[in-house]
């Protein structure tokens, strides 16, 4: 953090005064106890909504927890355990229950058997919740996406006797760029965790994107045209899809969650699968995404100006849906897209359509301009 | 290995590689694809109507200098019915636009068109070089950057003409995108993005066709026609925002052709989501016009930098302000707990409240939005969002420092006469 090296050695916490002060809340010097304690208010500050209210007791409502195995997810994982059992110890029940869910995006047998033999370990450690996993290839059973426009068969038509994770390596292998790729991933992956938040009676997901996730996918998504997607991406609230969206780690930086998790007691480090840092990546790789990116980029930003990244998320959240046009859904994300602003030519800047055939199938296929984009490269 | 052949024409050998969507062309079909793609967007915006005036802002660079040749081109094409004019800015810095002029001259008679020069110092009453004699050298780019956002629209005031295009490229509005959200500057997102700035009331209004075409593009179609222009290395180094944004472009560019346009798209979309309250934009009228760039600033050519602050100087500024606007904030909910409280406590209910339609879950209250209205500058009639323009508050600063003899008239009134003295000349030239 800003201020770690400036600080004298020993001196003590800013907030108890009782202990050596050896964090950094922004400027503040702390203790890691109060450290932890202001990442726990924070986001636990956010999830005001599920308090236990009144006498009378209700049932529990039901949120999904989509776990990545980060060291944000787990550490929100943690937070809430101990925020339900504080619901237990004071009111004998709680408000909400989470529905943890680990979606598996390897395709590799082995792979597998280790994400497996982890989401066990999750579950000794916090043992109230539900959990299960799933393969990303369960989202080619979705009705609701227009399969034609990916070239792929409709799911209840698929004769083939191709498995799940090698029709999904078929489609992503289809895509013409690595960004489309990991677009495409993302888009199925959203849609996966919303069709299973519906089938549980979910009222919510809660993802456990940190400030500086938040600020990556406002500009990640502006990159990719899918800047009309913003106001569902980053704001708490009601999806387009039917559930809600909410961000209980929007006001904690990635580093603050890092170091937070590094924190836990016992220690969370088995639990967490951290991905290295994205300083080595490359713009001339053909592998490196926009994702990656921004990523590397906002790594850098949050070292020296944290506050610059917490106001690109106030920025974008403050954009709010449009309302009263005329929509039709995505036939891939699922997102409404205003009348005539489908495809890559729907707009000002789509000119060259004369020199590049369009799609002459006959079929009027509603894809936004983000998909589209990412299927034409 | 054999010739590629034109993906367009599919007989002459592919000679070039489009920067935008990677196509292979030949020479000629590159020529007109470009062209056609700027008619494409001179009429589906309805930029000109038949016997207007328009000033092209030329500064004797590439993007000036292929609008020139491509607005002319069109104009011959398609019978536009225009009468196109060169308007150029001299900032009276001795030895720094020499160069850039001559070039500017040359084009005037390559194009067949009229130039006019205009000097800071008809502008304003003073040359740069005179700022820079009165103030120093430190902080004079402000003053320069100040000036020059409102030179073009005083100088087409000056010849009578309404409509300034300039040469603002994707790349430009891309990078003004990305540094309004790195800002945080949400009214100047909700802006930035249209074609025309300047509703009917302005008097005079801006444009930029050359949006959508890509800078690579620009300066590939500067070199096959084998246009006349100015390049150098800009002395300008941008402030920390834009150049941030401008190295984040050039990467995605790389990584994906289509971002610089994606991006753009995605500007325009967001500028529909910017709330009312901030804009002043009422999205219920027509979209096509959107309300005027109070001082230009989100336009691409802001201050030169050779005497600016060191790079990142910007970004720490900012974050230093965001750090005390928190640490104020944070004081303030303590003595106002109860009602903070219920703000939050409202707010996160929504969600799950099942009077409240469901996207209502949205609006947050509570959250400060600055709204900017759009009037105009007391002074000298320029728009402006305060009462007087920023220009007029730096000439009077600069004026009340000059030796008396030279401030027997106010600020206004020589603005004026010497608007004044202008017209009669050009009714004289024009004559």
């Amino acid at each position: 953090m800003a201020g770690a090296d400036v600080a004298p050695p020993n001196s003590l916490c800013k907030r108890c005064n009782e202990e050596n002060a050896v964090q950094s809340i922004r400027s503040e010097r702390v203790c890691d106890k109060c450290f932890s304690q202001y990442v726990t208010t924070k986001a636990i500050k956010r999830m005001e909504t599920y308090r236990v209210r009144g006498s009378t007791a209700k049932a529990a409502r039901k949120l999904l927890f989509p776990l990545s195995f980060g060291p944000s997810s787990a550490s929100l994982l943690h937070i809430l355990d101990q925020h339900l059992q504080g619901q237990y110890d004071r009111m004998n029940r709680a408000a909400y229950e989470l529905i943890v869910l680990h979606i598996d995006l390897h395709l590799d047998v082995a792979d597998r058997k280790d994400t497996s033999e982890l989401l066990e370990k999750y579950k000794s450690r916090f043992p109230r919740h539900t959990y299960s996993s799933l393969g990303l290839e369960q989202a080619l059973l979705l009705d609701g996406i227009d399969w034609k426009a990916l070239n792929m068969p409709e799911p209840p038509q698929d004769i083939s006797q191709k498995s799940g994770t090698e029709r999904l390596q078929q489609l992503i292998g289809s895509m013409p760029s690595a960004t489309s790729r990991t677009d495409v991933i993302t888009t199925l992956l959203t849609r996966l965790l919303v069709d299973i938040a519906k089938r549980n009676g979910c009222e919510s997901i809660l993802f456990a994107d940190s400030t500086t996730r938040l600020a990556e996918k406002t500009l990640t998504e502006t990159a990719k045209g899918r800047g009309f997607s913003l106001p569902w991406q980053v704001s708490d609230g009601m999806s387009p899809h039917g559930v809600g969206f909410n961000y209980p780690l929007r006001d904690l930086l990635k580093k603050e969650l890092v170091t937070f998790s590094s924190l836990a007691i016992p220690p969370l480090a088995d639990f967490i699968i951290s991905h290295g840092p994205s300083s080595q990546i490359s713009a001339s790789s053909k592998l490196t995404t926009i994702n990656d990116l921004m990523a590397q980029y906002f790594e850098s930003v949050e070292e020296n100006y944290p506050s610059i990244v917490a106001n690109v998320v106030r920025t974008s959240s403050k954009l709010q849906p449009l309302t009263g046009d005329e929509t039709t859904a995505c036939g891939l994300c699922g997102l409404p897209v205003a009348e005539g602003t489908d495809g890559i030519y729907g707009w000002g800047g789509g000119q060259n359509s004369a020199s590049r055939a369009a799609k002459q199938d006959g079929s009027h296929e509603v894809l936004c301009y983000g998909c589209s984009r990412s299927l034409n490269g | 290995m054999a010739p590629v052949p034109c993906a367009i024409c599919k007989t002459s050998r592919a000679l070039i590689i489009r920067p935008k969507n990677h196509q292979k062309l030949c020479k000629w079909c590159f020529i007109t694809i470009f062209e056609e793609e700027i008619h494409h967007t001179v009429t589906s915006t309805k930029l000109f109507t038949p016997g207007d005036r328009i000033a092209i802002g030329a500064s004797g660079g590439k993007d000036s200098t292929v609008l020139a040749s491509v607005l002319k081109t069109l104009n011959e094409r398609y019978n536009y019915g225009l009468d196109l004019v060169l308007l150029s800015i001299d900032e009276g810095i001795k030895g720094y636009r020499d160069d850039s002029l001559e070039t500017v001259k040359r084009n005037a008679v390559q194009y067949d068109m009229p130039l006019k020069i205009v000097g800071y110092d008809e502008l304003y009453g003073w040359t740069m070089d005179q700022v820079v004699e009165a103030i120093g050298k430190k902080g004079n780019c402000t003053y320069c950057g100040v000036f020059r956002r409102q030179a073009l629209d005083r100088g087409a005031k000056m010849l009578g003409i309404k409509h300034v295009v300039t040469g603002h490229n994707a790349d430009d509005v891309a990078e003004t995108i990305l540094m309004n959200l790195l800002r945080g500057d949400l009214p100047r997102l909700a802006r930035s993005t249209s074609i025309v700035t300047g509703d009917e009331l302005s008097e005079v209004r801006r444009s930029k066709p050359l949006k959508y075409a890509y800078e690579k593009e620009i300066v590939l179609y500067a070199h096959h026609k084998k246009l006349d222009y100015f390049s150098t290395e800009c002395l300008y180094s941008p402030e920390a925002f834009r150049g941030s944004a401008r190295s984040l472009i050039k990467n995605l560019e790389r990584v994906r052709p289509s971002a610089i346009l994606d991006v753009v798209r995605s500007g325009e979309d967001m500028a529909k989501l910017v709330p009312e309250a901030v804009t002043g934009i009422s999205h219920c009228k027509s979209q096509k016009v959107s309300l005027s760039s109070v001082d230009g600033e989100e336009e691409g050519t802001a201050g030169c930098g050779t005497n600016g602050r060191s790079s990142g100087g910007e970004m720490a500024d900012m974050e230093k302000k965001l750090r005390e606007d928190e640490e104020a904030s944070s004081r303030e909910i303590n003595v106002t707990a109860t009602t903070s409280n219920e703000i939050s406590g409202q707010r996160h209910d929504r969600i799950g409240a099942k009077t409240e339609p469901r996207n209502g879950a949205k609006r947050e209250p509570g959250k400060k939005l600055t709204r900017q209205t759009l009037g105009t500058c007391k002074k000298c009639g320029y728009m402006s969002s305060q009462d007087i323009c920023k220009a007029c508050m730096l000439l009077e600063g600069l004026n009340k420092n000059r030796p008396k003899i030279e401030i027997e008239v106010d600020v206004e009134d020589e603005e004026s006469s010497t608007l004044r003295r202008r017209m009669e000349g050009l009714a004289l030239a024009a004559g």
